[in-house]
């Protein structure tokens, strides 16, 4: 079996793995790099839950090769929080008891992360729109948009 | 799930690839059926070629004749400003695949060679008369989308062909697109039924000169219901003549039953779908006119 070497930039870092070519993101964050906070569950781009940012944009990991990774920026869920504070979408999320089991909240902060970046103005049709892709077996999804807007409104009110 | 990957980085290498591994050979696009169906044991490719590094093939060129790159996401269809007006039946079926994650993957081009009857962007391209062209060791090939959709996940492209675009001619004035799809949910859901249409009106706005209409999810490929388009055709545009067009169409379809609906669902939906795709064309020629 071939192994490819890739040089990949996760959260800012910059990781050389070896690896096979069959193995996704996901596998290497989790099994590799030991980034457990990105999470695994469908394995078919289905819940959401593995969602992590390339260039700014929401993918799941789960269906994407590492190989197809090099030369980009990953963004995980471990790199939100910067100088152990809190990025303000986390800290929404606690405030607002948004978070439930947790399994999902990693794949709908960096969703709504991706969404507020391109819509400083969000509505609420909007934010609901843009978290389709991540699903909540809690049924939390109210308090999670509260969360979301909330964020928009504070920057808002800051500028 | 193992294979040799390959990353091509021009068409020419990529076709040397796809012609030296033929059926044992994947071309890798977004990935976001293709590393599914690996997952699942359904395909074993033996060698994953990445479309990634080959240049050009992410574009949309609409001066003219429009033309969209293989490799193009749906992403950048929604977001694409040529698509917001009178094309906008592209946008329409682009934001209703999957959620924003697959859709900042997945491709134009691996949409179209997946082949499922229910690909959401598909039956705009349908009604836009579009081609597709195909690049092989003997050159580069352009057929008719209509004629290349052959079965569920079965296209007439060879295994040693790349798909490289798709392009269609620009509208005619007075002329717009519009979809539509039911689901049992409004995001993350398979079509139970889509519909496209594209109307060309006369310069009153009343009469039909040119109908295209294309059914999804009700037959083993994407359809286009020609007579219902025939019977629109030199009509005056009235509540009834879009009624009668649903009718048609849903007696033109195959649908079958299944786990997200019954057959004789499918058709009523037909029936429903059409008339509101065509008076949202109606609409849409009027308002863009005005």
């Amino acid at each position: 079996m071939s192994q490819l070497a890739l040089i990949l930039t996760i959260n800012g870092e910059r990781h050389e793995i070896l690896t096979e070519p069959h193995r996704t993101l996901l596998d290497v964050l989790r099994t590799d790099l030991g980034l457990t906070g990105t999470k695994e569950n469908c394995l078919e781009a289905e819940c959401g839950v593995c969602t992590v940012l390339l260039d700014g944009e929401a993918v799941n990991a789960c269906i994407l090769l590492a190989a197809q990774c090099p030369g980009r920026d990953v963004l995980t869920i471990e790199g939100l929080a910067c100088d152990g504070e809190l990025h303000p979408l986390q800290r929404a999320f606690i405030d607002h008891g948004a978070v439930q089991c947790g399994y999902c909240i990693p794949g709908m902060i960096l969703s709504a992360h991706a969404y507020l970046e391109a819509h400083p103005s969000p509505t609420d049709a909007g934010v609901r729109a843009a978290l389709a892709g991540n699903l909540c077996r809690c049924t939390g999804y109210q308090k999670i948009a509260e969360a979301v807007l909330a964020v928009a409104r504070d920057r808002a009110a800051r500028e | 799930m193992s294979f040799e990957y390959h990353e091509p980085t021009s068409l020419a290498e990529a076709v040397d690839l796809g012609t030296r591994f033929g059926d044992d050979g994947r071309f890798l696009a977004g990935g976001t059926d293709l590393i599914i169906q690996m997952h699942r044991g359904k395909l074993r490719p033996g060698h994953v070629m990445s479309l990634h590094r080959v240049p050009g093939l992410d574009v949309i060129d609409a001066n003219g004749a429009v033309r969209v790159g293989a490799l193009v996401t749906h992403r950048a269809l929604e977001r694409f400003v040529g698509f917001q007006g009178r094309l906008r039946a592209l946008v329409e079926g682009a934001e209703v695949v999957g959620g924003h994650q697959v859709r900042n993957v997945g491709t134009i081009g691996g949409n179209i060679v997946n082949a499922s009857p229910a690909a959401d962007v598909v039956p705009a391209l349908l009604t836009l008369d579009a081609s597709v062209t195909c690049l092989g060791p003997d050159g580069e090939r352009t057929l008719p989308l209509e004629g290349f959709l052959v079965g569920p996940g079965r296209t007439a492209r060879r295994p040693d062909e790349l798909l490289t675009g798709v392009r269609f001619a620009g509208l005619a004035p007075h002329s717009a697109t519009a979809f539509l799809k039911a689901g049992r949910r409004r995001a993350m859901e398979i079509s139970v039924v889509c519909v496209a249409a594209r109307l060309t009106l006369d310069a009153g706005g009343e009469r039909c000169l040119e109908a295209r209409l294309a059914l999804g999810a009700v037959g083993p490929r994407t359809l286009r219901a020609h007579e219902a388009e025939g019977f629109l055709e030199h009509r005056t545009l009235t509540t009834e003549t879009l009624r009668e067009a649903g009718r048609l169409a849903a007696a033109c379809c195959q649908p079958i039953s299944d786990v997200r609906a019954s057959a004789r669902y499918r058709q009523l939906l037909v029936a429903t779908l059409v008339p509101r795709v065509l008076a949202r064309c109606v609409a849409r020629v009027r308002e863009l006119v005005s």
